[in-house]
């Protein structure tokens, strides 16, 4: 398939090429890197998958990791959840909750001092 | 221009023996690794790759120029980030973008070697890419000819 604009395209594709799938997305969709063994290909989402945030540039949408101790963010620097072993603070994973706050094995999040 | 053999080793198939250039960017030295794809927008500062091991062989694919218009690096800068997130050598197929070889002339010093690859060298070599088959790669500096060529022989 010679490189072309959507004729054959995968789905949200604006523009796409046989070896590296989506080159840019239609107008919204979120590019995102799928590495599949040893190829790696561009691919557009209506939004970004677990483990990824969001980041809207002027010329393109694109998905970006979480922190590595990190499962599921809004920003880089902003954690929703955390992964197994760490506690959620503020936006932070820690393995320890500060001082003044216990942390919760339930929730695995630092939560005040209850009296 | 110096000549770059470049041999493909995939898992439990014939290995294929290709030739390319190596690029003055960058030293001109053998390497081996493990072949790797890289999307040619994956080597920007905004993207992260999940490939976090080192060792391998980067083939990026360049696309027509016209098809991306303000490219996030230089060739010659993407080169470089490929070879801080591990790559050994960084292979540019420049079938659809001759002027990456302009590009990539400027002499920058980067350690690991750019080989450009183009043409039919280049269509097997994707081939190996798209058939997604583990691949051991072996560049190799080509040695000039003992005899150099000559157009007139005096007998």
């Amino acid at each position: 398939m010679h490189p072309n604009v959507s004729q054959g395209c995968q789905g949200g594709c604006a523009t796409c090429s046989d070896y590296n799938g989506c080159l840019s997305c239609k107008p919204r969709l979120f590019f995102v890197l799928e590495r599949i063994g040893m190829k790696q290909i561009g691919v557009c989402l209506s939004s970004c998958p677990s483990g990824y945030y969001g980041t809207r540039y002027p010329d393109i949408n694109k998905c970006a990791k979480c922190k590595a101790d990190c499962d599921t963010c809004f920003t880089r620097n902003f954690c929703t959840k955390c992964k197994s072993g760490f506690y959620l603070n503020s936006g932070k994973c820690l393995e320890k909750c500060p001082d003044g706050l216990e942390a919760n094995n339930h929730t695995m999040e630092c939560t005040s001092i209850v009296h | 221009v110096q000549k770059a053999i470049i041999r493909v080793i995939p898992l439990k198939v014939e290995p294929i023996v290709l030739e390319g250039e190596f690029a003055s960017v960058a030293e001109v030295t053998p390497a081996e690794g493990k072949l790797l794809q890289s999307h040619p927008l994956s080597l920007c500062n905004t993207s992260e790759d999940e490939h976090t091991e080192s060792g391998f062989i980067t083939i990026v694919k360049l696309e027509q120029p016209d098809r991306d218009p303000n490219p996030c690096l230089s060739l010659a800068n993407k080169a470089k980030l490929a070879g801080e997130r591990g790559a050994r050598a960084i292979l540019f197929d420049i079938t659809d973008d001759e002027s990456a070889a302009d590009q990539l002339r400027k002499p920058r010093g980067l350690s690991q070697p750019v080989v450009l690859i183009r043409g039919h060298d280049a269509e097997l070599l994707m081939g190996v890419v798209n058939k997604n088959r583990e691949a051991h790669v072996k560049i190799e500096v080509k040695e000039p000819p003992a005899w150099p060529d000559y157009d007139v022989w005096i007998l």
